[in-house]
């Protein structure tokens, strides 16, 4: 395995590990209605995504730091794996463009906090898609196209 | 799912011939990685002009000698 495919893997269930935290914290903690009131709660939330974000630039730090661990091959993998980032940020907001209206029609205005949830959300999505373009890259090859 | 590559290379070939050069021995002397060059001999990528260029210096050969272009 090369080096950065092992941190991207490594990255994506690092990754994976903290959204399902995320997601248990907000289930347990009530959802979007205490967000804004439970500080408890949003620091936990913080803590979560800033840490799955940490630990993303660590591993890939890690790679571009140490000289010979990657080679041309790695680099266009790393460029090709910027498309798949791209699509999945597209498809998540588009995801939160459609559901927020849906589901905050009959009240005529979205929680501020959703706001908070976007950005965060985002920078998971492009951590996570990051490490998964790297992986597909790897997995399919890549040529200079 | 892996592109046919048109350039094909006797990598496997040429490390043979030369002494059973390892993966690792040439990548270092080609500067990559491992890596690269399992996946040069199994078709799964098509490198450089600069890296084959260094990959025949490795051997010793011209590019030719190294790298054939099929058209499909």
């Amino acid at each position: 395995m090369a080096p950065l495919q092992k941190r991207a893997l490594y990255s994506l269930v690092t990754g994976v590990i903290f959204t399902i935290a995320i997601v248990i914290v907000f289930i347990v903690k009530g959802g979007i209605d205490t967000f804004t009131e439970d500080q408890e709660y949003r620091i936990i939330v913080d803590v979560l995504w800033i840490g799955a974000l940490l630990a993303s630039l660590l591993m890939t730090g890690i790679t571009f730091r140490k000289p010979g661990q990657l080679d041309e091959r790695d680099k266009l993998i790393m460029v090709k794996a910027q498309r798949i980032q791209l699509v999945a940020i597209i498809f998540s907001l588009a995801a939160w463009v459609i559901s927020l209206p849906e589901i905050y029609h009959t009240e005529g205005q979205i929680p501020v906090a959703f706001i908070y949830l976007i950005y965060m959300s985002i920078l998971l999505v492009m951590a996570l898609s990051q490490s998964i373009g790297v992986l597909i890259g790897y997995w399919r090859g890549v040529s200079h196209d | 799912m892996t592109k046919t590559a048109k350039i094909r290379n006797r990598i496997r070939r040429l490390r043979f011939d030369n002494g059973e050069m390892t993966q690792e021995e040439l990548a270092n002397r080609a500067g990559c990685t491992r890596q690269t060059i399992i996946a040069l001999e199994q078709g799964k990528y098509v490198p450089s002009i600069e890296l084959a260029f260094r990959i025949a210096k490795a051997f010793g050969v011209t590019l030719e000698e190294v790298f054939q272009y099929e058209e499909n």
